[in-house]
């Protein structure tokens, strides 16, 4: 009977952890620490901010036309919080995008913060980064705290709901993050094959 | 001669105006709730290939001739329908001038849900929003493929081709 009884807690035990496993899949928890090279060729890596309050990573593009809609509130989202221990990373993960390109189109949409270049999306395939402009939130520990769009439209003016900005407002004010999920919409990041 | 003469102008006239009439049937309405409900619920005997692109979206922009090869082989069991998350001001714009550009004569929406994510969890919760993106359904309103990212003819085919033989 007692046999009988541990095989099924086993039993019970398994199929949880299992289901647990199933459904934690695909959305990222936890980043690891990566090391990748800026437009200029100088090496950064995820460690080096560990002093930040909040490191937003964002996976941005120079063609795509959504994240190009966006060139200029990210520099004002960069502007509003670089001073509130916030560090912006974007991350070109496409691969027809060369660094001089992200270089050039940096400056010319003045886009002053961190650009990395992610030569081979491996830092987007750990990410499970879809398109661009995505967004991932960390705290100092690397832990996600929000993910997806910076806002809910392409078109600043149609602009409801500033998702990433409230986000950040919450966690610079110590309150847990309302929304932590949205879905980024935009160009699908082109991938080495 | 001279009456052979004229009735080649007289036939290449009458194609010219038929194509030019065809061309300019391409028309896209906005899509809502209630219409994309509709649309995956009265299959009519026949399978559902929606499509979800956008101008502005390259990969979208390069798979969209085999889809439009496709619809031409598929007419008597597949429904081609294109749904642009472009913005409905952007109809005679962007996507008329594009679908004209491909003859693609399906029917085709304009997202008309008022914002990309309500579009998205009308679909697929799952999905996350990248484009292209293709989801077929059976002949019952069944969704039985999502294929996510740009597709080729072949692999667009294969799909059809399951469903299609499931239901034979």
């Amino acid at each position: 009977m007692k046999t009988k009884m541990n095989f099924l807690l086993l039993l019970f035990l398994f199929s949880a952890i299992s289901f647990s496993k199933i459904f934690s899949e695909g959305e990222l928890k936890k980043a690891e620490n990566f090391k990748l090279k800026d437009y200029n060729g100088k090496e950064y890596q995820l460690n080096d901010f560990k002093n930040s309050k909040v490191i937003v990573v964002m996976f941005i593009a120079t063609q795509c036309p959504v994240s190009n809609a966006y060139n200029s509130r990210m520099a004002q989202l960069y502007s509003d919080y670089k001073d509130k221990s916030v560090t912006f990373l974007g991350i070109n993960s496409n691969k027809q995008e060369s660094s001089e390109e992200v270089k050039n189109h940096a400056k010319e949409n003045k886009l002053d913060f961190i650009i990395l270049k992610d030569p081979n999306n491996i830092i987007a395939d750990k990410f499970g980064a879809s398109v661009t402009p995505e967004i991932f939130v960390l705290n100092k520990n690397f832990e996600v705290l929000y993910h997806g769009r910076i806002d809910d439209s392409r078109r600043e003016n149609d602009v409801k709901t500033k998702d990433l900005r409230n986000a950040l407002d919450e966690i610079i004010s110590g309150k847990k993050v309302s929304v932590t999920d949205t879905k980024a919409f935009g160009c699908s990041i082109k991938r080495v094959s | 001669m001279k009456k052979s003469f004229w009735l080649i102008v007289f036939l290449f006239l009458l194609c010219s105006f038929v194509e030019a009439n065809r061309q300019d049937k391409i028309t896209v309405e906005t899509i809502d709730k209630t219409k994309l409900a509709k649309i995956i619920k009265e299959r009519k005997g026949k399978i559902l290939f929606l499509n979800l692109w956008a101008t502005w979206c390259v990969p979208c922009r390069e798979e969209f001739p085999s889809i439009v090869k496709l619809a031409g082989e598929y007419k008597d069991s597949v429904e081609f329908v294109g749904i642009s998350v472009d913005y409905p001001d952007e109809v005679d714009s962007k996507i008329i001038p594009f679908l004209k550009s491909i003859n693609a004569d399906f029917v085709s929406y304009v997202n008309g849900f008022g914002s990309d994510e309500k579009l998205i969890n009308a679909l697929d919760k799952k999905w996350n929003g990248a484009l292209p993106a293709t989801f077929i359904f059976d002949m019952h309103g069944n969704k039985q493929f999502f294929l996510n990212g740009k597709q080729s003819y072949e692999e667009f085919k294969k799909e059809i081709t399951k469903i299609l033989s499931n239901t034979m």
